[in-house]
């Protein structure tokens, strides 16, 4: 049988793939390493926060799994950011990391059009054309397929490092995928670039003393990631926080050498948001504490996770370090911290559509890109694999601006420069960030999800009538007026709120950032609409002028994102491009001249000159 | 620069000349000439004939009134040099002529040039062959690449060292919000918002005085005015003839005012300057005098300098004293002349008057005894020394004082929100803004910038 779909990995990002291409109609092959191993969350088995909650409610409402998953596996949620205004709310949860791998297999075995195998790719087969047919695995099956997507996360060509020892292996004792490797760079030819992340020990939770932390709780949630289901109320778990010491930090000081991370075996390239302790520890020797946060896993293990101490020392020194902190006098680790370090594909390889630039068929998605997190790669994961159905279809491919959503910045960031470190999505990276809220994910993307056919008929529904509620609220808020009374002005007055002299609307109200939904509410109880409606109704007119103000910064990237560059423009037939500019053209290919402004090393004289060469072709034609 | 809109420039070296040129080009560029030109009789040219040359007059359309007499060509591209649509206006030199006259292109449509960006759309439209052509790309690489540079340099050092602190203020102020929206759950320290108040109220102050400072731009595009005052007879005429003499003045009278204040522009190394001889600061009852009298300080006060002139030879009475009283110009600098004669002045006695005493200078406007040491002395006050006049300082700082205003905006928004409470995501679209618009005098990146600053000072990670 010739499959539609190949996708090979079966983390994040390729459980996205091969449910968006089932959902789609195709027939899809799932191929993974480890079938235990679907879905593993093997670093901090957390989902969300700011910028990556945001990514997560956009998967959910492009029709993507990891939202509705994540709502029903979690420990604990929490809100973040709730004194900062709706722009960066952002919904994290700590999920119960076995339970999700079971809900994720369950879901993706409940489509008939989705097998599941474990093999090891270790080869790619092509026509003579450079499109792809199929793959081979290590024992020489081969499976023939019209598009492949390669999610092999942090497996391919896979070092662990724990102090001075090193070892090829994927994440958590798993093979490493070190023949795909191989031909990916020997046969095909791609210079696979080498980054590194890390991980920190989990310990036994008997062996913590709780007395001495403090719990924190999550609080209740009435909303979770997904738009299309109702949030089920889960017991919470707790997590702990606790602090190094200056005993600890003279532990890690007098072994820095020891530390896999300084010794020079390390060549890959970490993230500077993730840093280990002992680069914390460098980096800022003045600071007298660290927090770390000791989280639950799961509640079917005994494992906890300790945020903030991601280490290469070696287990002896980290045994060493761990017990000096408060609560962990009498820790068991039950698995070491570890560096580990993997091959990416550069960034020039890629199109927009996460598609090869040199290969037909052939996708890319999840830290194989660069990226770094489960909800990066689950976002990719789930594009690459809409696109491989429409390239399928022979349909343009689906990219989005990065003013439509938090994806379009991630796949733009990722596409058209140069990455230096694994890539983290942040909202200080997008300039539409007041416009790309978690609430209005669904308003953005959920049209798409509708067109290709990733919304089912009551999803649908369920977003109509929300959106028609919205409106109906905002219209609710313009007209409703008041004019000042005695009433009125007691009111305000018992809220401490400076009074309007001249007849209001609830609307002008909401423009005063000292009045809050509650005296809303209070001002005109009959409002009845249920609170989430309210409260993006209410952030679109509080947010009206200051959207506006973005919207003018932005203007000018926006008319440079609508100038096309055409594709295989050949760039040595522009005299006087800089043979820098010249070789960073060829090699990202932008496709609009926004993104080749944002390539680095392509300076204002060299896009000037490209401009002008592409206004002198325009006007000979 | 990356738009291809219509841009337009003083195409002729800065300084005296008998002719300057705007040059205009750009697909805009005949309707703005339309716009702004007219026949000698006043009518509007409803077609232009490529390379014919028309005389006629610039005037200002919300006005109508005229600048000056020109000559003017239309050049249809490609047949320009540019390639593209290009008007020529050939007016009177002289700086404040020109200036006015790019200043109305500008109003009407067109967009300051950037240096050498009429040569630069010259060579990318292939007006320009090879051979130019490869003579000519160090050059213009070397401009754009050196552009902030450039630029920076331009400022005076102590505006560069303030504006790079006002810049580090605010990049830490954004720093602080983005770290706290991306990193919620880290404990980073928080900053007391009266404090924040107080520092974004004591930048925007900074921020003010800053584009004061870089007021360099408007003192070139409108020329310095410095006022010659005294009592009567104590030699101002003199003084001006003196200048007129050294440097080619061209006089006009105000109208106006009964007694004549006398208006001269010369250049000085490079500048020009107003000189307004006030002749008339007294006391009078006459109505009409009174008028002129008025006039007369109002311009002092908006005079860049003040040279109040002294007779050396005699001691300071009522009159000296009244002319004290009325200085109200920028600065003050105090001249002593007759110093051929022998020195009877009191000079402690000007103590407690607001004047710098050591900031005097001893000339003879009869002999000319002194003047080299007056014009350092004023080129040194005004800061002439640090103005660069060549094509570049009048369009960058033109830019450089938008850039700030624009900054100053955001700022005071910024403030406006942080006074208001508003929330974090807010007030970093303002705090961006700001940054920003200095981006376009500094050249720094804003995310790029943000991220590299959050790693660097904040230690997150889990």
């Amino acid at each position: 049988m010739i499959y539609d779909v190949i996708v090979i990995g079966g983390g994040h990002a390729g459980c996205e793939s091969a449910a968006a291409a089932a959902k789609m109609g195709c027939q899809v092959l799932l191929l993974t390493l480890n079938i235990a191993n679907i879905a593993a969350m093997p670093c901090n088995p957390s989902i969300g926060g700011p910028a990556k909650g945001h990514l997560v409610r956009e998967i959910d409402a492009l029709g993507g799994i990891m939202g509705r998953l994540a709502d029903r596996t979690y420990l604990q949620m929490r809100m973040l950011n709730t004194q900062k205004g709706p722009a960066v709310w952002a919904l994290r949860s700590q999920a119960d990391k076995f339970l999700y791998q079971r809900e994720m297999l369950k879901y993706l075995e409940s489509f008939p059009n989705i097998q599941i195998r474990q093999a090891e790719i270790t080869e790619l087969l092509f026509n003579t054309k450079q499109e792809i047919t199929g793959v081979r695995s290590q024992t020489g099956l081969e499976f023939a397929g019209r598009t492949v997507i390669i999610a092999t996360g942090t497996f391919l060509g896979g070092k662990v490092f724990i102090g001075q020892t090193h070892f090829p292996s994927g994440p958590m004792g798993q093979l490493p995928a070190n023949e795909l490797a191989d031909y990916l760079k020997n046969r095909l030819g791609i210079p696979l670039g080498r980054f590194k992340t890390g991980t920190p020990a989990r310990v036994r939770r008997r062996s913590l003393d709780f007395t001495k932390m403090t719990p924190q709780s999550g609080g209740y949630q009435a909303h979770g990631f997904s738009f299309w289901q109702q949030l089920e109320q889960r017991p919470e778990e707790k997590c702990w926080l606790t602090f190094t010491n200056e005993k600890t930090h003279q532990i890690i000081k007098d072994n820095m050498h020891e530390a896999a991370l300084f010794s020079g075996y390390i060549t890959g390239v970490g993230p500077r948001y993730c840093p280990s302790i002992e680069g914390k520890i460098a980096q800022f020797p003045h600071k007298e504490q660290h927090q770390i946060f000791v989280e639950p896993e799961s509640i079917d293990t005994d494992e906890m996770y300790l945020a903030g101490l991601s280490s290469s020392l070696s287990e002896k020194v980290q045994k060493e370090f761990l017990q000096t902190i408060p609560g962990f006098e009498k820790i068991e680790i039950v698995r070491p911290a570890y560096a580990i370090e993997y091959d990416v594909i550069p960034s020039e390889y890629l199109k927009p559509s996460l598609e090869l630039r040199a290969y037909s068929g052939l996708f890319a998605a999840g830290q194989i890109n660069g990226s770094s997190g489960y909800e990066e790669a689950a976002a990719q994961g789930l594009l690459a694999g809409i696109n491989a159905v429409l390239k399928l279809r022979e349909e343009e491919p689906l990219v989005f601006k990065r003013s439509e959503g938090y994806m379009g910045v991630l796949i733009d960031d990722l596409v058209t420069k140069e990455n230096y470190e694994p890539y983290r999505l942040l909202t200080s990276r997008a300039e539409y960030r007041l416009s790309l809220r978690a609430d209005s994910a669904d308003e953005r993307l959920t049209p798409y999800g509708i067109k290709y056919g990733l919304i089912s008929t009551a999803e649908t529904a369920i977003f109509n009538e929300k959106r028609t509620k919205i409106k109906q609220a905002m219209q609710f808020f313009v007209d409703t007026f008041f004019t000042p009374n005695a009433e009125i002005q007691a009111l305000f007055q018992r809220h401490n709120l400076a009074f309007p002299k001249n007849r209001f609307s609830l609307a002008d109200l909401l423009k005063r950032p000292e009045i809050s939904l509650d005296f809303l509410k209070e001002l005109s109880p009959n409002c009845e609409f249920e609170v989430a409606i309210v409260n993006e109704a209410a952030t679109q007119i509080r947010y009206q002028t200051y959207i506006q103000k973005e919207a003018e910064q932005v203007a000018r990237l926006q008319e440079l994102e609508e100038r096309k560059i055409p594709f295989n423009l050949d760039y040595d037939q522009i005299a006087n491009l800089a043979s820098e500019a010249k070789e960073k053209l060829k090699r990202f290919q932008p496709t609009t001249f926004a993104q080749a402004t944002r390539i680095s090393g392509i300076n204002p004289a060299d896009l000037t000159a490209l401009l002008f060469y592409l206004e002198n072709q325009i006007r000979k034609r | 620069m990356i738009f291809q809109d219509t841009i337009a420039a003083i195409a002729t070296p800065i300084g005296e000349s008998g002719v300057g040129i705007i040059r205009i080009s750009g697909d805009n560029s005949k309707e703005i000439a339309q716009k702004i030109l007219r026949s000698p009789k006043g009518e509007k040219y409803t077609d232009l004939k490529h390379f014919q040359v028309y005389y006629g007059k610039v005037i200002d359309p919300s006005s109508e009134n005229t600048i000056d007499e020109v000559l003017f060509f239309y050049a249809q591209g490609p047949k320009s040099f540019t390639a593209e649509d290009v008007v020529e206006i050939h007016a009177h030199g002289g700086m404040l002529l020109l200036a006015k006259v790019l200043n109305i292109c500008l109003q009407n449509g067109a967009r300051l040039a950037e240096p050498g960006e009429f040569t630069k759309r010259a060579f990318l439209n292939g007006r320009i062959d090879l051979i130019q052509a490869e003579g000519i790309i160090d050059l213009i690489r070397a401009k754009t690449e050196k552009a902030h540079e450039l630029a920076i340099a331009q400022l005076t050092g102590r505006s560069t060292r303030n504006l790079a602190a006002i810049e580090e203020e605010l990049y830490n102020m954004l720093v602080a919000i983005e770290a706290s929206l991306d990193f919620p759950e880290e404990a980073l320290p928080e900053v007391e918002h009266d404090r924040l108040v107080k520092k974004t109220t004591d930048l925007l102050v900074r921020l003010k005085k800053l584009g004061k400072t870089i007021d360099e731009g408007r003192k070139i595009r409108e020329g310095i005015t410095i006022a010659i005052l005294g009592k009567p007879n104590v030699g101002k005429s003199s003084l001006l003839n003196l200048f007129l003499e050294e440097e080619k003045a061209i006089v006009t009278d105000i109208p106006g005012t009964t007694r004549d204040i006398i208006e001269a522009t010369i250049q000085m190394r490079g500048i020009p300057l107003t000189l307004v001889d006030t002749a008339g600061i007294r006391y009078t009852e006459n109505k009409i005098e009174q008028i002129g009298i008025q006039k007369a300080e109002e311009l002092i006060s908006k005079a860049d300098l003040g040279l109040l002139l002294l007779d050396a030879s005699e001691a300071l009475n009522p009159a000296d004293y009244l002319v004290l009283d009325k200085i109200s110009s920028r600065a003050k600098l105090v001249v002593l002349n007759k110093a051929d004669l022998p020195e009877k002045i009191d000079l402690p006695s000007l103590q407690g008057r607001a004047i710098e005493v050591d900031t005097l200078v001893r000339i003879s406007a009869k002999t000319g005894f002194g003047f080299d040491s007056l014009e350092e002395k004023i080129v040194e006050m005004l800061g002439l020394g640090e103005l660069r006049v060549d094509d570049r300082p009048l369009l960058s700082r033109l830019r450089h004082q938008q850039a700030i205003e624009k900054a100053i905006l955001a700022i005071e928004s910024y403030l406006a929100g942080l006074q208001n409470k508003l929330s974090e995501d807010l007030l970093a679209v303002d705090l961006r803004a700001a940054l920003e618009a200095l981006g376009e005098i500094t050249g720094k990146k804003v995310t790029k910038e943000v991220l590299d600053n959050i790693f660097a000072q904040f230690c997150i990670g889990k």
